[in-house]
């Protein structure tokens, strides 16, 4: 299993090269000399050369390309743009709205998909079977936009029911949670359809296997059948796949985040690009990068703890 | 359709009579798939609309009329109009054509480029680590970072759109191609010809990707669906086609800001995008079905 981790580990590591060269192209296309803008506009000649010199900026680009790895690992990110605070302290400030909403969105969404998914595979073929399934392929194919609007229109306008704009205080108070409920409807609804499908797949494969033949050969009851013999051996697989479709939950929440002005990563990054505050871009995009390549190497050591064959292999 | 469907039909017939029993041909049963036609006419249909938009409306996508703004539909403007005037169906229609044409680009130009690397992996033993390394790091970006980083690189728009949606789409093709092709390349023709002296050039064109292909148009069907959801909520945050153009997501996102009392106008183009996603999806999920069950998870 350690082998397992290790090789992991080595994968992302051009990987992670790759994002820190997406991180520092976004810095080149900056269409002003940054030498020029430090020294303000009554610096001489030679003071722009000197910080040009201090700056790195004569090097060779893979030379000011290693200087920036350096900076990043230190967590020197550059300044935004437009509010000259640190990149840093802009994410630091983002990372934890988003953080909510996921987790807001996934601990509805998950538990409803792994129900509609087995209940599927057990009446499979069957009416519920196919008014579930139906339900999920409507569910993979809605734009996210769309489901957020209707939310907004109706629950959040013509009802009043919920607010539907930005961040309220902490989750524990009924301003903060009332505040999350449409974004956390939202992204969670998306991932409704995915996860039952996933489901229902992986239920069905267990079902058909020999040690379910066995127990209801000894006479176990349908619903022990179910619940402890097929639905914890599907656990696995489905507990993975949902781990790799994290990817698709964050296309989904900067989606989300800009539509509901909730204060996450997504919104900053989306907001800098619309903006061209090129340092906070690369910063966000950083970010967003990566938390995803952290939380796949996590589903990864979680698979190969779950499942042993797979360190052996 | 229908002639492409008697064609494809046509080389079942010659085939036994006890075959014929035993293994209806894929697209007769494809055709008794109810959904799965609904979903293909309707497709067809939109796509002859979107073809045919300039015969279908007297109106021009791009005329503005602000006296007639944000009006409800009536006889003349048969969906209303949005917040410059313009006739809604007209734009939807246009709309459509922008959003096809950008989706089928993108799924033509990524799967070219996924199938070659695919092909070329499971071909050449020596190609397949480095290109299959590649596909893995690919892989391990989602599909909405290579939409923010290219637009962030090289300004929002319709080019980078397009960029991005090209290149989410060609490592998942490469790796499902590179499955399909290496159970090819285990069969006796390919080491046959070989040994009769076939170059390489067919015998990765007439005798590998021939093969594969049923594969690859079944996994870009199903890629289809995904890739115009993308580029839609790329253009719906301001990253994709800019406004004034007559694109699905960026209609949605225009009239996000008269929501309250003129929803038809961002709901409108959302509708159009679920129901063209919805039959891609269903008629993705069908052909997989009939022409290659071992996709199916």
């Amino acid at each position: 299993m350690t082998r397992h981790i290790v090789e992991r580990l080595l994968i992302s590591v051009p990987v992670l090269l790759g994002v820190l060269l997406i991180g520092f192209l976004l810095l080149q296309v900056v269409p002003t000399d940054p030498a020029t803008v430090l020294a303000g506009p009554t610096a001489s000649a030679e003071d722009v050369a000197r910080i040009r010199e201090s700056m790195g900026l004569n090097e060779p680009v893979w030379y000011q390309f290693l200087i920036y790895i350096g900076r990043v690992l230190q967590g020197d990110l550059g300044r935004s743009f437009i509010s000259n605070t640190t990149v840093l302290s802009e994410l630091g400030n983002t990372i934890v709205p988003t953080i909510e909403l996921m987790i807001a969105s996934l601990i509805w969404a998950v538990p409803l998909g792994i129900l509609l998914g087995t209940l599927a595979a057990v009446r499979r073929g069957g009416l519920l079977d196919r008014a579930i399934m139906a339900f999920s392929v409507a569910g993979v194919s809605m734009p996210i936009f769309w489901f957020g609007l209707m939310l907004i229109q109706y629950v959040g306008f013509k009802w009043q029911l919920l607010p539907f704009q930005g961040r309220a205080g902490p989750l524990w108070t009924l301003e903060g949670l009332s505040h999350i409920a449409l974004p956390a409807i939202t992204l969670g609804g998306i991932f409704v359809g995915p996860v039952a499908r996933m489901t229902r797949t992986a239920v069905l494969e267990v079902l058909g296997a020999d040690f379910v033949r066995t127990a209801r050969a000894k006479g176990v009851g349908e619903g022990r059948v179910i619940m402890r013999h097929a639905l914890r051996n599907a656990l696995i697989p489905i507990v993975t796949l949902v781990g790799l479709q994290i990817g698709f939950l964050l296309g989904g929440a900067v989606v989300t985040e800009t539509m509901f002005a909730w204060p996450g990563v997504g919104r900053l990054a989306v907001g800098a690009i619309v903006s061209s505050d090129f340092p906070l871009a690369q910063g966000a995009i950083l970010v967003l990068a990566l938390s995803f390549l952290a939380v796949n190497l996590a589903v990864d050591v979680l698979y190969a703890y779950l499942d042993p064959r797979v360190g052996r292999a | 359709m229908t002639d492409a469907t008697q064609d494809a039909a046509s080389p079942a017939a010659t085939t036994t009579a006890a075959d014929a029993l035993k293994r209806q041909s894929p697209w007769r049963r494809l055709l008794r798939d109810k959904a799965a036609v609904l979903a293909g006419s309707f497709l067809i249909l939109v796509v002859l609309a979107a073809i045919f938009a300039p015969l279908l409306t007297p109106f021009d996508p791009y005329d503005t009329n602000m006296r007639m703004r944000l009006k409800p539909p009536d006889d003349v403007h048969i969906l209303g109009t949005d917040t410059g005037g313009r006739d809604i169906l007209t734009r939807l229609l246009y709309g459509t054509r922008t959003t096809l044409m950008i989706g089928v680009s993108a799924v033509i130009m990524g799967g070219f480029i996924g199938a070659l690397l695919g092909i070329l992996a499971a071909f050449y033993r020596r190609l397949d680590n480095p290109i299959m390394r590649l596909v893995d790091v690919l892989l391990s970006f989602p599909s909405i970072l290579f939409g923010l980083a290219i637009a962030a690189v090289l300004g929002p728009g319709v080019d980078s759109l397009l960029a991005a949606l090209t290149v989410s789409a060609v490592p998942s093709v490469a790796r499902i191609t590179r499955g399909a092709a290496t159970v090819v390349m285990q069969q006796d023709f390919m080491e046959a010809g070989r040994a009769v002296g076939v170059s390489d050039f067919t015998l990765i064109w007439r005798y590998l990707t021939l093969n594969c292909l049923s594969t690859i148009m079944v996994y870009l069907t199903l890629q289809f669906g995904q890739t115009i959801l993308l580029g839609a909520a790329l253009s719906f945050l301001g990253l994709g086609a800019q406004p004034p153009t007559a694109e699905l997501g960026t209609m949605a996102a225009e009239g996000r800001n008269f929501l309250f009392f003129a929803p038809h106008v961002s709901t409108l183009p959302s509708v159009t995008i679920f129901a063209i996603v919805l039959a891609a999806n269903v008629l993705g999920d069908a052909l997989r079905d009939v022409l290659d069950p071992r996709l199916r998870q």
